[in-house]
């Protein structure tokens, strides 16, 4: 128990109620906006003596002054007088502390006049209800920082059963750009979650979209850190280690050879694999490409048609000169050339209930995709996928689409998220709960404008992803810009510093003038954090990640050059055979067409073949190299007398 | 002069004091009393008074209570005409040791009138009196255990040890007797701000001998005369001069001109530490 630092004060204006109580100080208490204080009442209910719990969400300071006017007229209106004055006004130090919890809770009660001292860390446990889900017998504590008052650092957990489910689940980070909130946030809250998540409670996998700039493109690489971080790590019981098993994603350059990442640096590229999908993939998700002015009615029919009788399976018709299986973009190609050639052939308009028009627009926008999506929509029909079905403990999928068009985005984080929901549904994902982290939720979910695929699918995740396992950890600049069902699900909500403009919006009322004050001046390393067990918005401090940030990622690790296909081709090869040499490459690719190197590339890192440089050089046709013919032996036509006096 | 005789000057006359305010003041010594009728025995009044007194003491700019401050709760009655109506066990059992009897006879043995106003003053004169007993005894007990400067709101010559202590300065706000007359009234009355008039020596009857002076604390160009004036108390035994004496510890008044002791009326009279004193007895004698 600490000495009493203050003394509850009600009066008939200013009462206390169930929820909300007053207490004064001396001028020099460590008592400020945020700080947790418990409250010892003097007379007994039930037995009892009740104590109640609370936050400091305002403070006044006032003097015996009535008017400002006496101050001035006291100081001759001269400020620089008050150095002289022998002796320091009356002033009041004053807090109004939003109720944590009492005890006991019943019967609730206005809290009680009593002596108000610094809460302990076990206060500060029962005042948060952390006792509940901290117990020996069975801790679902994820710690999530450090609250720190007069001295003292407490550690604060959230229940994994409300951050990961099945009670409550996700978490929503917003913060201005460029103070290291988000990203470092969502960092440490993977860090720490993988180290408290309950072995009892299953596995746990991590999914991370970088979208934007190196993020999240160094996960497996060590921090410098202070002291101070180190001992934040020791405290909070997490490895001061960056992530043991991460392994990242990104599609190809338009040129399908060099990857379309800041993580290209061929020493980090032993767990970068490319993602390319085929048509199959694609074709599952042609509406995240297809808007509606695109796919009426009909043309959707058209695609399901293909999807369900044409795709990957033998079909012949009598309009088709042969038969096609159509598994690539360039097969589609030739089964639409071959479809409407023999309509022209007929003079038919219609196939199948398809108007020509119909099948023509189709052809277009699907042929399109693979132009729009260049460098993971392959022609060929290969693919090089994220591990489902053989996800591992523990660990984080990176997912680089900082560097892909729009529409790439869209598709991979559309067909990414479904599969997962898919293998979780399943049960055959690799792991029991998946965390997906996506940043910049204001461009992906926003509040308003059309209905988008992705937002759909967002949706979809934070009202029904729970029951899965499917867990959303978002994150966005701007909270009040994105949809209300996305963040309001959200069972967690974190915030770094805020924008003015931001907290003025109406979602941020419910907080007082003081510590929307608070938010909009924090620094670096410090969140507000709401969680279902906290009865109000509690400030703690986390320390710097213990992964490389991106920004210094970049510059010990600079992005690879644009390269010719050849040595493009070897980087991707030395990723399993560093004894392949350019001049190698050199020798077998030469001769051949770029579509048979890629088809060959995509066949050997799909395969991932103990021998390599064979395998690669098999998926290569014999060329016989052309000789020169010899010069046929030239016959004179005449053959002049040595001796002709008219030869010269 | 009235009832007064010069120890500066032959003469009164204005003299600005030397030097630059220092603050030295160490307390701020004051006291208050509040009275107010709680029933009737026939036409008799009961009167309940409380009288306090509570030393601030100023360390590093910060005013804290010195010591415990006093207060005394007392009912005050008639009792030469209330045991008509009452017996007196009745009343010692039910106020105890706060019974206090406004009717006790004079020397010449005479009790007052039974008239109910007079009895009300008497009443309330025995709050004053007790107030101020309070205020010498503190006054005292500091004197004697401290012996550092102390503001006392008041003159100081009704208790001879405080009246003898060179720590003590009493400052008087309110002019109901003024020591001067004529033309000293007139430089008295004109003086300026950071003017003092010359020391003199009173000794109103039944109090110890002091030194007193008028000293204007503030510009009352365009205000009363009485604007900011105050008359100051010392001991009369002074090793030094009179003249160094006297303005040093005006010099002392000076310099607590500030903070200004606003929003009470009389601030431009009071010191700030008098007004902490009075608020102070106010929030914990209620």
């Amino acid at each position: 128990m600490t000495a009493p630092l203050g003394l509850v004060v009600a009066t008939e204006r200013t009462p206390n109620t169930p929820h909300q109580f007053q207490f004064w100080t001396a001028i020099d208490s460590p008592v400020g906006i945020g700080t947790i204080v418990r409250v010892d009442g003097r007379q007994p209910v039930d037995g009892h003596i009740p104590h109640a719990y609370g936050i400091v969400t305002e403070g006044f300071s006032y003097t015996d002054l009535a008017s400002p006017l006496f101050d001035v007229l006291g100081h001759d209106g001269d400020p620089g007088q008050s150095a002289f004055a022998p002796t320091e006004r009356a002033e009041v130090r004053l807090y109004s502390a939003a109720v944590l919890r009492h005890v006991p809770e019943e019967p609730l009660q206005p809290v009680p006049m009593g002596e108000v001292s610094l809460a302990t860390e076990a206060d500060v446990a029962i005042a948060l209800r952390m006792d509940g889900y901290l117990r020996d017998d069975a801790n679902t504590g994820i710690p999530i920082g450090l609250y720190r008052s007069g001295g003292m650092d407490s550690a604060i957990y959230l229940d994994a059963e409300f951050l990961v489910g099945p009670e409550a689940a996700h978490l929503n980070i917003t913060g201005v750009s460029g103070l290291a909130t988000k990203t470092s946030a969502v960092e440490w809250l993977m860090a720490t979650l993988f180290a408290h998540f309950p072995k009892s409670k299953g596995s746990v996998a991590a999914v991370c979209f970088n979208v934007k700039g190196p993020d999240l493109c160094f996960l497996d690489q060590p921090a410098e850190l202070e002291e101070t971080d180190r001992a934040m790590y020791e405290t909070l019981g997490v490895p001061c280690a960056p992530f043991q098993n991460v392994r990242y994603f990104a599609p190809f350059k338009a040129d399908n050879v060099s990857l379309n990442t800041l993580r290209s640096n061929e020493e980090l590229l032993g767990n970068v694999q490319p993602l390319t999908w085929g048509l199959k993939e694609v074709l599952q998700f042609a509406e995240v490409l297809l808007n509606r002015d695109d796919v009426d009615a009909k043309a959707d029919a058209l695609i399901d048609f293909i999807k369900e009788r044409v795709l990957d399976r033998e079909f012949e018709d009598r309009v088709l000169r042969e038969k096609h299986r159509v598994r690539s973009f360039a097969d589609l190609e030739g089964w639409f050339r071959d479809l409407l050639s023999g309509l022209e052939d007929q003079g038919s308009e219609h196939w199948r209930t398809h108007h020509v028009a119909t099948i023509r627009k189709v052809r277009n926008r699907l042929s399109n995709i693979s132009t729009r999506c260049a460098g993971l929509v392959t022609n060929d029909g290969h693919t090089s996928d994220l591990p489902w079905g053989d996800f591992a403990d523990r660990a984080v999928y990176v997912v680089d689409v900082a560097l892909a068009e729009e529409d790439a985005q869209d598709l991979i984080f559309a067909r990414v998220v479904s599969k997962l929901r898919e293998h979780l549904e399943k049960r055959d994902l690799g792991v029991s709960h998946v965390v997906v982290f996506v940043d910049e939720l204001n461009k992906y979910a926003p509040a308003d404008g059309p209905e988008t695929y992705v937002r759909k699918m967002l949706l979809d995740i934070a009202e029904r992803g729970r029951y899965l396992g499917l867990v959303l950890f978002s994150a966005q600049q701007f909270r009040s810009q994105v949809h209300r069902r996305v963040v309001g699900n959200a069972g967690t909500a974190l915030y770094g510093r805020m924008d003015g403009d931001e907290l003025a919006t109406p979602g941020y009322a419910v907080l007082s003038a003081a510590t929307r004050t608070k938010l909009a001046t924090l620094s670096k390393g410090q969140l507000m954090v709401r969680h279902p067990h906290f009865t109000q918005p509690i400030f703690v401090s986390f320390p710097r990640p213990a992964v490389m940030r991106g920004r210094d990622g970049v510059e010990r690790f600079p992005q690879a050059a644009d390269v010719p296909r050849d040595v493009g081709v070897l980087r991707q090869l030395r990723r399993f055979d560093p004894s392949l040499t350019l001049a190698w490459v050199q020798d077998v690719i030469g001769l051949h067409e770029d579509e048979d190197v890629l088809r060959a590339l995509h066949a050997t890192l799909a395969h991932a073949p103990d021998n390599v440089g064979a395998y690669f050089k098999s998926q290569f046709r014999k060329i016989i190299r052309a000789t020169p013919a010899p010069a046929p032996a030239r016959t004179p036509l005449r053959v002049l007398p040595d001796d002709d006096p008219y030869a010269i | 002069m009235i009832d007064a005789e010069g120890a500066e000057d032959a003469t009164l006359r204005a003299r600005l004091v030397q030097g630059v305010p220092v603050p030295a003041i160490r307390a701020f010594l004051d006291g208050t009393q509040r009275s107010q009728v709680i029933g009737w025995v026939g036409a008799f009044p009961l009167v309940y008074g409380t009288s306090a007194a509570v030393v601030r003491s100023r360390t590093e700019r910060r005013l804290s209570t010195w010591d415990a401050p006093l207060v005394q709760h007392r009912v005050y009655v008639p009792l030469a005409y209330v045991l008509a109506h009452v017996a007196r066990g009745d009343l010692e059992r039910a106020l105890g040791a706060m019974l206090e009897d406004t009717t006790r006879p004079a020397l010449d043995g005479s009790i007052p009138a039974p008239h109910p106003t007079l009895l009300l003053e008497r009443a309330t004169l025995a709050v004053s009196r007790d107030r101020e007993r309070l205020e010498l005894a503190l006054a005292e007990r500091w004197c004697a255990s401290r012996g550092e400067p102390i503001m006392i709101d008041g003159g100081i010559g009704a208790s001879e040890a405080v009246a003898q202590s060179s720590c003590a300065v009493g400052v008087v706000k309110s002019h109901r007797t003024l020591y001067a007359e004529g033309d000293a009234l007139a430089i008295v009355l004109a003086l300026k701000k950071g003017e003092r008039s010359s020391v003199i020596r009173v000794a109103p009857r039944g109090r110890s001998e002091v030194l007193s002076w008028y000293l204007r604390l503030r510009d009352a160009e365009g205000r009363d005369a009485l604007w900011g004036l105050v008359r100051v108390e010392m001991c009369v035994r002074s090793r030094e001069s009179i003249s160094e004496r006297a303005d040093e510890l005006s010099r002392w008044l000076l310099a607590e001109s500030m903070p200004l002791a606003a929003p009470d009326p009389r601030w431009d009279r009071m010191a700030y530490g008098i007004r902490s004193a009075e608020e102070f007895l106010r929030a914990t004698t209620n």
